[in-house]
């Protein structure tokens, strides 16, 4: 044996541990160095492996080579007995600073190896490096999939999820609708004229309510989707007075039960989106900033209400933002 | 009719979906482990925390599976929320114990708001059915809130600390099985209540008590192992506590309890250090020494401390020869003591002329009572501090000179108030006989 040979013709040179990463590449470490990874550690007092190249110890799945040289990195300088705390401390930061796919690789490889200070070591870098971004940011960072909907984005943890920018969405989105159902009314019959005037703020809020599940579910954080299918109109149109009689008869309950109106109405909404396509000005929404554009449109829409109308429809806007923001916060999971 | 789409810059289109899936695998740090995942978002604040859930799928409820759970001040103040930082943070507590999944190992809160009692109670019992073992409560000072009887009934509890609260114990209650530390600071509680706490909690090894008024306690805990008390005592008992190792003792004084003491007859060294063998670290501060002083008669010195490693002593009146030889006694009776440290009262008067006349016939006791010719061994490092050039303190100094032939360093300083007596400090240090040849001796004068 070649390794046996070498041992006697120089009696001092170190002792090495042999290790075999996933990819089937094998190397050698010196063996103070590899036992300071304790899983490395028991296998070789449990199961002798690793003192020669046939028996490397196969390490586990999450650790490539690259990132095995990184942990042996750490391992070479943190197993030396004489630092002090603060050089380790100084190694330390230098050592992560690496790109957020390499950390998550590191973590995960140390975790398999049982490297206790170097995962919380990663773990931290992990947080500082989640905290205080937005869920923007941190889908970037890590390449997350943004796939929740966005029904799924805004309850039930509204303001918990702590981004403005989704309540503001829903004010003004609220705000809009209710003006195109104003809209709306007055180009239809008598009847929904006065209902226009005999609903209470109560009624109104239910109707938009309902309303609300079909437009959250194309809003995204800064992404207003609108689908529109024209040749269901007519159609839509009936169910629309369909949902609105419903609602009617329920609106004198329990506010606490429109929760359930929201998934049963999804479809309503097709036609008040149309209508909102050709009102509202597409445009791009920058992250955290709204263009001024919809506030033109605003001004557009609101010359076609008289004035008692507008100022009525301001005060409802309000108040409903106001309960929109304090009554939504109890939509639990459904 | 046409479909209109407004995205932000990070996502272009449609189409865009099919190039995100091939990066999907990019996505490294949601496949980590359950028990890093749980490590990182434990580091973050509980808002930045909870924010994860709007991530992606897989992280929706990830944060509600969380085991620790902290909740503070920050979270009353939330972006968006109309109402007081009160209210804000009691709906956002409420909100995420609702969400939470699975059990709660550790809950702390920490909070100067005046929370409503019926809020905390729920949260208590909710915590109650969720195998929780550590219970913080800090709240916010004022009126003192009353702990609900649930609590009593979280049997998995390993650690509770309780800070601004009331304890009533209710007389079912059969202890804590699984205590180990329990904290319990500006507490209103019956002496009784809290003794039969600590004879019930078998495990009990950490034990703190602190800002109590006028409290007389007997404390039986055969695994206590660090006890720190700090507040009015009337008497303290360590009556079963073998395995003590640190004890740590802040003792104030007001007129009602001096004049108890004045009356009081039994021996509180005994009582207090009578039974803790095993004592390696002990530090009194204020008027810990005045109280072990009470009652004290030499027989009571019989126990010897092997153990012990490092005495610490803080507001020392060396005016009082009684205090004085209960700190020699402790001393002598301590062979492996490693580390002395003694601040004197500045209580001390300065008049250096007055306290010399005043103190000169006690200054025989040190040759009459004090026991020479003990030797201290191991006694390697020695401070003095807040000195005021008593000639007690003088003589002190003298006798641990003498005494400590292991003595590596030792560091004096005088006490501020005292700045023409400190040449004369110098001169007589400097004459002491040290029987440590390598003793450096310090001189620390601002």
């Amino acid at each position: 044996m070649s390794e046996g040979i070498i041992a006697v013709i120089k009696p001092e040179m170190k002792s090495y541990i042999w290790l075999q990463t996933v990819d089937g590449s094998i190397q050698q470490v010196e063996q103070e160095v590899a036992m300071f990874c304790p899983m490395i550690c028991r296998e070789v007092i449990q199961t002798g492996m690793g003192s020669s190249k046939n028996y490397a110890i196969l390490l586990p799945q999450r650790v490539n080579p690259f990132i095995l040289g990184s942990i042996l990195d750490y391992c070479r300088f943190h197993q030396v007995q004489g630092r002090s705390n603060k050089e380790r401390k100084t190694f330390d930061e230098k050592f992560i600073r690496m790109d957020t796919k390499r950390l998550c690789e590191l973590t995960s490889a140390a975790d398999s190896l049982q490297l206790k200070p170097l995962v919380d070591l990663t773990s931290r870098a992990l947080a500082r490096i989640i905290e205080g971004k937005t869920p923007e940011e941190i889908r970037e960072t890590f390449h997350l999939p943004d796939d929740l909907t966005e029904e799924e984005k805004l309850e039930p943890l509204r303001n918990i999820s702590d981004d403005p920018r989704i309540r503001l969405l829903n004010r003004l989105y609220a705000r809009k609708r209710k003006e195109l159902r104003e809209r709306e009314k007055l180009k239809n019959a008598e009847v929904e004229e006065e209902r226009v005037d005999e609903r209470s703020v109560d009624d109104l809020l239910s109707f938009i309510n309902s309303e609300d599940a079909g437009y959250s579910a194309t809003v995204t954080n800064s992404v207003i989707s609108v689908d529109a299918k024209g040749d269901k109109t007519s159609k839509n149109k009936k169910k629309n007075r369909r949902r609105k009689d419903q609602i009617d008869s329920t609106s004198n309950k329990d506010e606490e039960n429109i929760p359930k109106e929201l998934d049963t109405s999804p479809s309503t909404n097709n036609i008040l989106e149309a209508n909102l396509s050709r009102a509202v000005k597409v445009q791009d929404f920058s992250s955290g900033t709204f263009s001024p554009k919809l506030e033109l449109d605003d001004g557009f829409m609101d010359d076609d209400l008289d004035p008692a109308m507008k100022e009525e429809l301001d005060r409802e806007v309000e108040d409903f933002a106001r309960r929109l923001n304090s009554d939504q916060h109890f939509v639990s999971e459904l | 009719m046409p479909i209109v789409v407004l995205r932000s810059s990070m996502q272009v289109n449609f189409l865009d979906q099919s190039v995100k899936l091939t990066h999907m695998d990019e996505d490294r740090i949601s496949d980590l482990p359950h028990s890093i995942v749980e490590s990182i978002l434990t580091r973050l604040p509980i808002r930045e925390a909870v924010k994860t859930s709007i991530l992606s799928r897989t992280w929706r409820y990830r944060w509600a599976m969380l085991t620790q759970l902290v909740f503070d001040d920050d979270c009353a103040y939330l972006p968006g929320e109309l109402g007081p930082p009160k209210d804000t943070l009691v709906k956002f507590v409420t909100r995420c114990l609702f969400l939470h999944q699975g059990p709660i190992h550790s809950y702390k809160l920490s909070t100067s708001f005046l929370l409503n009692a019926p809020d905390i109670d729920q949260w208590i019992l909710f915590l109650s059915r969720k195998d929780v073992k550590e219970l913080i409560l800090e709240l916010g000072e004022g009126e003192w809130f009353r702990i609900p009887s649930c609590l009593f009934s979280c049997s998995k509890l390993t650690h509770l600390e309780l800070c601004n609260c009331e304890l009533d114990p209710p007389p079912t209650f059969k202890g804590f099985t699984n205590l180990r530390t329990l904290i319990l600071h500006q507490v209103i509680v019956a002496a009784d209540a809290i003794e039969s706490i600590i004879s019930s909690c078998p495990l009990l090894e950490n034990l703190s008590l602190s800002y109590f008024d006028s409290l007389a306690i007997t404390i039986s805990a055969p695994n206590l192992k660090y006890l720190r008390l700090e507040g009015e005592f009337k008497d303290i008992f360590l009556q079963n506590t073998p395995a003590l190792v640190a004890i740590s003792v802040a003792m104030y004084m007001t007129d009602d309890i001096a004049e108890h003491f004045e009356q009081s007859s039994s021996c509180k060294f005994v009582k207090f250090l009578g039974g803790v063998p095993l004592l390696e670290h002990l530090i009194g501060h204020v008027y810990f020494t005045k109280y072990l002083s009470i009652g004290d008669y030499p027989a009571a010195h019989s126990v010897t401390y092997s153990c012990l490693k490092v005495i610490e002593l803080y507001q020392v009146s060396f005016e009082d020869p009684k205090e004085i030889l209960v700190v020699l006694r402790m001393i002598t009776n301590s062979p492996n003591l490693k580390e002395l440290t003694i601040s004197g009262s500045s209580l001390a008067t300065s008049d250096y002329t007055a306290t010399t006349s005043a103190a000169t016939s006690d200054l025989e006791f040190w040759e009459k009572q004090c026991p020479w010719g003990c030797t201290l061994g191991q006694l390697k490092s020695i401070r003095m501090s807040e000195l005021s050039c008593l000639p007690h303190e003088m003589e002190f100094i003298k006798f641990l000179l003498r005494n400590s032939p292991g003595l590596e360093t030792m560091h004096v300083s005088p006490s501020s108030y005292v700045k023409e007596n400190v040449i004369h400090m110098l001169v007589e240090l400097v004459r002491f006989r040290r029987a440590s040849a390598q003793a450096e001796l310090i001189f620390e004068n601002e």
